[in-house]
């Protein structure tokens, strides 16, 4: 294999690898972008809360979702867990629980469900998608019942227990606003990034997403650590559901359906592969803010909030469309056709000229510089025209090749019909 | 003589680190059967999907009917009149064979919305009488054995009435029965003017039902000729050619009291693996022989623990060990390379560098992390040290050639430092260059102490490689041969034992 296919190979993969990383991010500051120019007051303090505010209890869950995706699996109990979570807390606080065990106990419900599932997909061999789907179920009922269908309101600022409100958007004494929750959102991704790239768990779930098989072979230990990647789910379902109560402050029960394709779409759009094995947190959290900025920006229009749903789906759709393109480009095999070869030639030719003349013109002799350049631009023309010139005969030539193909075809056809089904005609034995 | 109904001239093709064909030509006569054959990767199928349109040839001229034909797809093959019996089976289990055998041209009710099952299933009932075969069209496909679905998928290739039908490893699934069945079917249509390529491995075949023979090596044809002509042994010697790479060993590099570092006694698992006990010395290459379906992958699966084990005990360096899962294999310094490289070897959408390390993340932990300089290190010594060529250790293993992609696997244990190494079908899909290097690399593995179990498909690599050779068939060991004593005709002989002499034996 010629080294230079290889170092053209590595430049081209770098490409592609940094358009992929880079295109999601651009997509976001485009968006918040086109937001501020034309929506009402978008530029803003208050606007900017709001988007990290809306960003919260999706972001939470669809970090946790990203590694189910990654390992393979799917979480589609999510959404109803984390709001499940939040009723028993804000529940068991409204009988008399202190704030911060009734917090704990909105972790350890959403860790449980969390082990649920992974225990069925990993020790079972459930399928994720049938397993979460009957705990997103379960988990709507549990919330319900455990609440009497009642709704559990959390204390509001001021309240005893309210302090929990600041870990998300503390107001100073002067009425500033600041959205903690931020740190708190950044401070799990860091841990969440460094747990997927950083510790065995998130090499294995990546390696099982790959290739399950491959990996068990391997050696690797893949029931526990499948389990797990359901069970950093369930404990992100947890953080996201005391976000949710420190938001909205009241939790209904029977709520959350819904959620987890939100979160489902954030990893997604953030370049998670739904077939396992490729996805990253980085692009997850993307993904998330992309959506809460169109939640945010669109209201600034004065479209409403049904027009967020819409534009969602039209962003995961393109997101996935995108993606297959670039990986199908990637995978592609690109033979330099005659008319590529000469034109990269002039380039070539072109670049070492021009690499004189800056010559010549750092030497003083202005004069034969410019004559220089006079003839590169010279050369561009003609070479702008050959290429079209050849580029066209290819077409033509393959025109023709098609042409004569199908010709042949038609023939082919008729000798066939001629000829009618083969019939013992033959005197061969062996 | 029959008329020539195909020519394929000059044809050649080349993917990423294997020029698969080179200038290949092949032709075929109106009722001819023509042989096929070659070791794995000679070239052989992908002759013939360059033919069927599966794979575009880089160069070359086919010529059908004697018109130019370039096949687009196997769709426009098919209609073409030029239709092939894949190796594997390709077809619904759920669905009734007449449902299998009508897929995409259903029969319809008048109107053309409601299906007419009935009409259907009259169909196919004339088409198996045609062919003689005794099949229920309406029973559901699952149900039937290998070998008569194998039938069902002949009996649907003939119902498009093709003048070409191509048949890869058609009797690898079959017992002789249904062989002879089959090329009773095959000679039928032979008479009515249908031209045949039958690829086998199984040359005593050969003679039995083709006219003609061409003999494929790395992507080369070595030569055609009428069956009539040559004897077995020539075409293996067509097949096998100068031997380029290692000669065949001819005495065991072990001594006969090295110590026994695996010793396997009774092993029962699933259907395939049936009493098996042998020992293995440190430094040899113990090699495993049979047919497909003998039980040899079986076995190899059951020491490592990836299959589940019904009876048997596993000695590793003279202590009994218990192994219930890869897990506990590796434990015990046990690596497995799959047969299936992609399916179960590597992850192909990982780079290098996790492969590599994948069994070993728990080498390179400190606390809670994986210390990512030091993994990179020991990537990068076993990347020069077996000599695997990629640009760098963050290339995706998809983009690594057949051989590259085994040396990873191979490097993945030896970071793991096994001693007891299970290759399966070690170079199969790999080019004669990258072949030898792996045989180097295995007999330098055994120099360094290790212990090597080397299951292969073609008996030149067994014979080449072996101390000892184990040959099974039917799930039981049949043999063993030192490789002094060992030949292909003595190997074939007991791997073609059948069942029942196996039990009269022990």
């Amino acid at each position: 294999m010629a080294n230079g296919n290889d170092e053209a190979g590595r430049l081209r993969r770098f490409g592609q690898r940094g358009l992929k990383g880079a295109l999601a991010p651009a997509a976001l500051v485009i968006l918040y972008v086109f937001f501020g120019l034309f929506g009402r007051n978008y530029f803003s303090y208050p606007t900017l809360v709001n988007i990290i505010d809306a960003a919260y209890y999706i972001g939470f869950i669809s970090m946790g979702v990203t590694f189910v995706i990654i390992s393979g699996g799917i979480d589609l109990s999510i959404g109803t867990v984390m709001m499940c979570a939040a009723i028993i807390g804000g529940t068991v606080f409204k009988r008399g629980w202190p704030m911060l065990p009734s917090l704990l106990i909105v972790i350890a419900v959403g860790v449980a469900f969390g082990f649920f599932n992974g225990l069925m997909v990993s020790r079972l061999k459930m399928p994720p998608f049938i397993v979460t789907l009957g705990t997103m179920m379960i988990s709507m009922g549990v919330g319900s019942i455990f609440a009497n269908v009642q709704s559990a309101t959390f204390p509001i600022r001021g309240q005893p227990g309210g302090w929990f409100k600041d870990i998300f958007l503390w107001i100073s004494p002067e009425g500033g606003v600041v959205p903690t929750g931020a740190l708190l959102l950044a401070a799990v991704a860091v841990i969440c990034h460094l747990l997927l790239t950083g510790t065995r768990l998130g090499r294995y779930t990546y390696a099982i997403g790959s290739n399950m098989e491959a990996a068990r072979l391997s050696g690797v230990d893949v029931k526990k650590w499948q389990m797990l990647a359901y069970v950093i789910a369930g404990a992100t379902a947890g953080i996201g559901g005391i976000s949710y109560a420190a938001i909205y402050t009241t939790v209904l029960p029977a709520q959350g359906q819904g959620f987890e394709l939100y979160a489902i779409a954030a990893a997604v759009i953030g370049g998670t592969s739904l077939s396992g094995g490729v996805g990253t947190i980085w692009g997850t959290i993307i993904g998330v803010f992309i959506m809460s900025v169109l939640s945010t920006g669109l209201p600034s229009l004065n479209l409403e909030a049904h027009y967020q749903t819409f534009f969602t789906g039209v962003i995961v759709i393109g997101a996935v469309l995108l993606d297959m393109y670039r990986t199908r480009k990637a995978a592609e095999v690109r033979i330099e056709t005659p008319a590529e070869a000469y034109r990269a030639g002039r380039l070539r030719e072109a670049a070492g000229l021009r690499q004189e003349a800056a010559r010549l013109r750092a030497a003083g002799d202005g004069k034969r510089a410019d004559e220089l350049a006079a003839r590169i631009r010279q050369a561009r023309e003609e070479t702008r025209a050959t290429f079209a010139r050849m580029k066209a005969g290819q077409k033509a030539e393959q025109a023709r090749i098609r042409a004569e193909a199908r010709a042949a075809d038609r023939e082919l056809a008729e000798e066939l019909k001629r000829r009618g089904p083969p019939q013992g005609d033959s005197e061969r034995r062996p | 003589m029959g008329r020539q109904i195909l020519s394929m001239r000059r044809i050649d093709k080349r993917f990423t680190g294997v020029h698969a064909l080179r200038q290949v030509d092949f032709d075929l006569e109106e009722g001819e059967i023509h042989a096929l054959v070659g070791e794995n990767g000679a070239g052989k199928s992908t002759l013939m999907k360059v033919l069927i349109g599966i794979t575009p040839k880089d160069s070359g001229e086919i010529h059908y009917l004697g018109r130019q034909f370039s096949p687009r797809d196997p769709k426009h093959a098919l209609e073409m009149g030029i239709g092939i019996i894949h190796q594997e089976l390709n077809m619904m289990d759920h669905l009734t064979v007449a449902q299998n055998i009508f897929i995409g041209r259903e029969s319809m009710r008048p109107g053309g919305v409601l299906l007419d099952a009935r009409a259907q299933n009259r169909r196919a009932e004339e088409l198996f009488r045609r062919l003689s075969m005794d099949i229920d069209p309406t029973e559901r496909l699952g149900r039937l054995t290998v070998g008569r679905q194998q039938m069902v998928e002949i009996a649907k290739a003939v119902s498009h009435t093709p003048r070409i039908l191509i048949l890869d490893e058609p009797t690898a699934a079959l017992a002789d029965a249904e062989i002879d069945e089959l090329f009773s079917i095959m000679r039928d249509l032979a008479a009515k003017g249908v031209g045949m390529v039958h690829i086998s491995h199984r040359l005593d075949e050969i003679h039995r039902i083709a006219h003609r023979v061409t003999v494929l090596r790395d992507g080369e044809r070595i030569d055609t000729k009428p069956v009539a002509e040559v004897s077995k042994q020539q075409i293996i010697g067509m097949m096998v050619g100068r031997v380029i790479y290692e000669q065949p060993k001819t005495r065991s590099a072990v001594a006969p009291d090295a110590p026994v570092v695996l010793r396997v006694r009774g092993l029962n698992a699933g259907r395939l693996v049936r009493d098996v006990g042998f020992e293995l010395r440190r430094g040899e290459i113990l090699g495993i022989a049979g047919l497909m379906g003998s039980g040899r992958t079986e076995t190899a699966r059951a020491i490592f623990g990836a299959d589940e084990v019904q009876g048997g005990t596993i000695e590793v360096r003279g202590r009994r060990v218990t192994v219930r899962s890869p897990q506990d294999a590796v434990a015990h310094g046990i690596g497995y390379l799959s047969e299936d490289r992609k399916r179960y070897g590597l992850a192909v959408d990982l780079s290098v560098r996790d492969n590599l390390v994948m069994a070993t993340y728990d080498l390179f932990r400190r606390g809670l992390f994986i210390q990512a300089r030091r993994v990179r290190q020991v990537a990068q010594e076993y990347v020069r040290k077996l000599g695997i060529r990629t640009p760098s250790l963050e290339q995706l293993l998809r983009n690594l050639s057949g051989g590259n992609q085994q040396k990873v696997v191979v490097a993945k244990w030896l970071i793991r430092t096994s001693d007891i190494l299970i290759f399966d079908e070690p170079t199969r899909g790999i080019d004669v260059g990258a072949k030898s290097e792996i045989y180097t690399l295995m007999n330098e593995l055994t120099r360094q102490g290790k212990s090597l179990i080397m299951i292969s498909s073609e008996l030149t690599e067994i014979l080449r490689m072996s101390d000892r050779i184990l040959v099974m068939s039917e799930g039981r060991i049949t043999g063993e041969l030192p490789i002094e004593k060992a030949s292909q005709e003595a190997i074939m002989g007991l791997a073609t034992i059948g069942h029942r002499k196996v039990l009269s034996r022990s």
